[in-house]
């Protein structure tokens, strides 16, 4: 009987020398880009050529989930960030928007380009972070859960969670399907697949396809530094102007051919939904912050 | 011990409590348990009330031109008559329109989706999806849409009365949870089967034999559809731990590797799995004869159609882009096999499951359209 409550009140201490709370008094904020073929993605602009078909295109929609964001140490260990809590983060989830609704874009006017939080005081030269929700907030409903996880749009009731990324392209003269009809837009809907309720239990869920992209860069200042994620490098092996069956571009569908080549970009295993390698996302890199 | 009886006695309370505790009561014959009703969203008289108001409520929509109601009509036992149904752009619905009826008890929602537990859940998705849009809202419209409802003067004290420990009882949350309380009130067990079964009335000769073949092994029928709610996913207050299955009937063979088409392929759609491959959700055949047409996909036109497919065991298309002989689907449920039933058995079939129409559900003044009842 003794062990274990010491064992529990060791755990305990672990658990508070390593994250006090009160001790991250040292202002972070992690900057994020979206760029194509390393210029600015923005609303009504075109971008490109995106593809393997070279498509000039335009932005539809371009918003994604960040969670887990950290600093990383020398020797790699990571420092959780504690989020600033307002419309854009909710416990360790952050919702990054490119999008300002504005030229052919669906959305919201508001963009969102950073992610804000404190750390305790140390060094740090690494930053690490992972594109998704946290299963505990993934399936809250929409209408019950705070800013930015009310977000509508973000929803993805079929699968009872959320879009992780909802990332979507106009290719200049439309997406052509495999039974001859076009589409007008490309979708990356990157979120938790194969997911289950249990029903005696109410609304809860577990998914086996996990389809989250934890992304690590072990040289990082997020003074000097900011994340890209380029959609010239993310579509490298897509063919956006062609449809291969299943929903137009990629939803996630563990048997959509348009998904593989965009998973490979991510860093992700269609199959598993696990990174191929943890922390490397080849969509994503680190760039001087302009 | 007296501690572990005393938590026991606690927790039975808990799970019966808010049923029981509030201004609701259960109306079902012997044979049927009460459901089981998330313990955030209790039965209240006052929440139905209000759930069937936005039931039949157009302005519960992204720009306030289609309701619930709209694919969910009472006369056909809250479905629609049509295959797929159009949504408020005008985009038609990857399936046929499902009953309300006698939902409280299923153990998943919709035609095939594991991940949709509860009403509440399943609501979102007519609310919000948009492939294909159905009602349209999104995060742009939704303060207009709750302004439409704070405008009209019934819902304040609506809301109030079934919400009224809330600061702001309107909101788009206790809408879906008013709508799924005024469903789990929509129960149907007033058929003339029922009323065989309570000894309160008898099943013709016709009706007697189909009963047999339904529940007998000859046409075996009650594999998938022989629970209280004639279907085989059931969940109620003493459900311990659900039964989740699905089904492929042998309905297509696209490529003679067992294709069923896109978006349509059922549990598939969620696991990639080939032997999930065209799996369904049997539905409940309570009110059946109402519910025309058939399958997912609203696929086969009558009743009769649909006994003779399962004579066959399955279904051959003959032509065209679905082309394929789906008795020899290699998914298809080992339940399903060619029995090849007399004209007389389909027609005896046919009359039992029309004994499963509900007698007042149709007209029930409970579930009606109350913007048209006298106030």
């Amino acid at each position: 009987m003794r062990a274990p409550i010491l064992l529990l009140a060791a755990a305990g201490l672990a658990a508070c020398s390593t994250v006090p709370a009160d001790d991250a008094t040292q202002p972070v904020a992690l900057s994020f880009e979206l760029t194509s073929a390393g210029r600015p993605a923005v609303c009504g602009k075109p971008l490109g050529p995106l593809g393997t078909a070279k498509t000039a295109a335009k932005l539809h929609d371009a918003r994604f989930y960040v969670q887990d964001v950290a600093l990383l140490d020398a020797a790699g260990k990571a420092t959780p960030v504690k989020l600033t809590q307002n419309q854009w983060q909710n416990g360790p989830t952050a919702l990054l928007d490119f999008e300002d609704a504005s030229g052919g874009c669906v959305g919201t006017p508001a963009l969102n380009t950073a992610v804000v939080g404190m750390v305790p005081p140390g060094k740090y030269v690494g930053a690490s972070f992972t594109v998704g929700v946290p299963p505990a907030q993934n399936h809250s409903s929409v209408e019950k859960a705070g800013a930015p996880l009310d977000s509508a749009a973000m929803n993805w009731s079929w699968q009872t969670g959320r879009k992780f990324t909802k990332i979507e392209v106009d290719p200049k003269g439309g997406v052509r399907k495999p039974d001859g009809t076009k589409a007008p837009t490309w979708f990356l809907h990157l979120g938790s697949t194969e997911c289950a309720g249990n029903p005696a239990k109410g609304e809860t869920a577990l998914c086996k396809r996990s389809n989250r992209v934890p992304v690590a860069f072990p040289a990082f200042d997020p003074a000097t530094q900011a994340v890209r994620l380029d959609l010239a490098s993310l579509f490298a092996a897509s063919n956006i102007a062609k449809d291969q069956g299943a929903a137009v571009g990629c939803m996630s569908g563990p048997t959509d051919a348009d998904c593989p080549p965009v998973f490979g970009r991510l860093g992700l295993s269609l199959e598993t939904g696990l990174p191929v390698e943890p922390g490397k996302s080849p969509a994503f890199t680190a760039v001087k912050k302009p | 011990m007296r501690a572990a009886r005393m938590l026991l006695l606690a927790a039975g309370l808990v799970l019966t409590g808010p049923v029981a505790a509030a201004d609701w009561t259960w109306r079902l014959p012997d044979y049927v348990p009460a459901p089981r009703v998330p313990t955030d969203n209790p039965m209240s008289a006052a929440k139905v009330d209000l759930g069937r108001r936005l039931f039949y409520d157009k302005r519960l929509s992204g720009e306030g031109d289609i309701a619930c109601a709209s694919c969910h009509e009472q006369a056909r036992a809250f479905t629609d008559g049509r295959a797929l149904s159009p949504g408020a752009t005008g985009a038609l619905t990857h399936r046929n329109s499902p009953s309300i009826v006698n939902a409280a008890w299923h153990a998943t929602y919709t035609w095939a989706n594991p991940a949709l537990t509860t009403l509440e859940r399943q609501m979102e998705v007519p609310l919000f999806g948009d492939d294909p849009v159905e009602m349209g809202v999104t995060d742009a419209n939704k303060p207009k849409m709750l302004a439409r409802l704070k405008a009209e003067p019934l819902y304040p004290p609506l809301f109030k009365a079934a919400f009224g420990d809330e600061a702001e009882p309107i909101s788009l949350a206790n809408a879906i949870k008013a709508v799924a309380a005024f469903q789990r009130s929509a129960v149907s067990f007033d058929s003339r089967y029922d009323r065989y079964l309570q000894g309160k009335g008898s099943l013709s000769e016709a009706e007697t034999r189909g009963m047999t073949l339904f529940f007998g092994e000859r046409a075996e029928c009650h594999h998938c559809h022989g629970s209280f709610n004639v279907n085989d996913q059931v969940i109620h207050v003493n459900t311990r731990d659900a039964e989740i299955q699905f089904h492929n009937t042998g309905l297509y063979n696209i490529g003679r590797d067992g294709g069923y088409p896109f978006p349509n392929r059922g549990l598939f759609e969620f696991t990639a799995k080939p032997a999930d491959m065209g799996a369904f959700r049997a539905p409940s055949l309570r009110n059946v004869a109402l519910t025309a047409p058939y399958m997912h996909d609203g696929s086969i036109k009558t009743l009769a159609e649909v006994i003779e497919v399962y004579s066959q065991g399955g279904r051959l298309v003959k032509a065209g882009p679905l082309k394929g002989d789906g008795r020899r689907n290699p998914h298809k449920s080992g339940l399903i096999a060619r029995i090849d039933l007399t004209a007389g058995e389909k027609s005896d079939l046919l009359a039992f499951l029309e004994a499963l129409t509900d007698l007042t559900l149709p007209t029930d003044p409970r579930y009606a359209d109350p913007w048209k009842q006298a106030q």
